[in-house]
């Protein structure tokens, strides 16, 4: 390494002793602190670069006090809220209506209805059309009103019972066909149709306390032409294996 | 940023209007908060560059000397020393007056505490470019800093001036 001499000081030079604007060209690529050693030696004979660094460094000090974020006023935010509002980004929530009998059916079953929609849409490929005899059962069923005014859940329990007793009847047959099945797809089917039967037993409870509910009646209804598609699927299934 | 309390509020709906209006866009290539300080920024940036406030060329250096290559001195003036004289008050003000783009990186950095990669990333520069900013910016605030010490001396002696002839 080169060597300049001394300086006038009688301390030599040492090697390429670093004029100031290197001194600034370091610091502003590495920042006020570490200081390489470099820096530090010229720093020690130039009072105005050490002055010059140390007003930075106290600028930095100072700004490092400065609050960084400042809670705005609450009007911001209102104000902000009715921009968006205006501009239609966002929309006052939809009050639920009063409580009134069957509205708060509704969003049970909604609720109800969407898992149970999930896991038949998880089943299987079935696109067997429905038995016509469980189809033509189902929409023939009459109402059966009796004279004597029974309770209200027993007639609306009562219209689906000749539907309720052919799917019973054929049930243990569907199931029989397939029971020793170990295929994905009939293990499948015979899960998909206990949860059609658990849905359906919650669906007969509900019509059978709120036999006005109209919106239980229609989820029953089709909870019975799913599992009437079910059972024809394992019945023929079981019969093309046999 | 913009050393008025009005602007900032006006500044900071705006900021979240097109947060809101552009949200749709985000596509989580960088920090959520990343790409809210970027969208500020430029919100700010924008409303400052209408304005027609003087911005600087970022370009703009200390001048060095050419003997020293040494920081810029005002000729026929003293050295000032700045120490004790840097409080939140006379700093504040002089962040003011900064060309914009120091401005920024002066905030993001030096008070909000953010790195040069990820000032780069809200700036849509390299990292080397924020630190030269960042330098300058400190640099001219110094010079800024200094020169009010010189006014205040200056009305000091005035006044001090003023005094004698009066009790004369």
């Amino acid at each position: 390494m080169k060597s300049y001499g001394t300086a006038s000081s009688g301390r030599p030079l040492g090697v390429m002793a670093m004029l100031c604007k290197d001194v600034e060209a370091v610091v502003e690529q590495e920042g006020l602190a570490p200081l390489p050693a470099a820096v530090s030696a010229h720093l020690s004979e130039c009072r105005e670069c050490r002055n010059f660094l140390a007003d930075l460094t106290s600028i930095v000090d100072v700004a490092r006090k400065m609050p960084s974020e400042i809670e705005p006023p609450e009007r911001i935010w209102i104000s902000l809220r009715a921009q968006l509002e205006s501009e239609g980004i966002i929309k006052e929530p939809v009050l639920a209506p009063p409580f009134e009998p069957g509205v708060e059916r509704a969003s049970w079953w909604r609720g109800f209805g969407d898992l149970f929609r999930s896991r038949a849409l998880a089943t299987t490929t079935v696109g067997v059309l429905i038995a016509a005899a469980a189809v033509l059962q189902i929409t023939n069923d009459n109402r059966v009103i009796e004279p004597s005014s029974p309770q209200p859940s027993v007639v609306a329990l009562n219209d689906f019972s000749a539907t309720r007793a052919t799917l019973n009847d054929q049930e243990p047959v569907a199931r029989g066909m397939i029971l020793a099945s170990t295929s994905p797809v009939d293990a499948s089917l015979r899960d998909n149709l206990q949860t059609v039967d658990d849905f359906i037993a919650d669906c007969e409870r509900r019509v059978k306390e709120e036999p006005q509910d109209d919106l239980a009646r229609e989820y029953l209804a089709n909870a019975y032409q799913q599992k009437a598609e079910l059972l024809s699927t394992m019945m023929d299934r079981g019969g093309s294996v046999n | 940023m913009v050393n008025n309390p009005s602007d900032a509020e006006d500044l900071m709906q705006e900021a979240f209007l097109q947060l809101f209006r552009k949200i749709g866009t985000f596509r989580g290539e960088s920090a959520f908060s990343t790409w809210l300080h970027r969208m500020t920024v430029n919100v700010v940036l924008m409303r400052l560059r209408k304005k027609s406030l003087p911005v600087a060329s970022l370009e703009e250096t200390t001048e060095p000397d050419e003997e020293t290559g040494g920081p810029r001195k005002d000729i026929g003036a003293p050295d000032l020393r700045l120490s004790g004289a840097v409080d939140r008050v006379n700093l504040e003000r002089s962040v003011g007056k900064l060309p914009p783009g120091y401005r920024t990186v002066f905030v993001l950095h030096d008070v909000q505490g953010y790195e040069h990669n990820e000032i780069a990333d809200i700036m849509g520069c390299s990292v080397g470019n924020s630190k030269s900013q960042l330098h300058k910016a400190r640099t001219r605030l110094r010079e800024l800093l200094q020169e009010e010490v010189r006014e205040q001396a200056r009305q000091v002696r005035h006044a001090a001036k003023a005094q004698t002839a009066h009790d004369d």
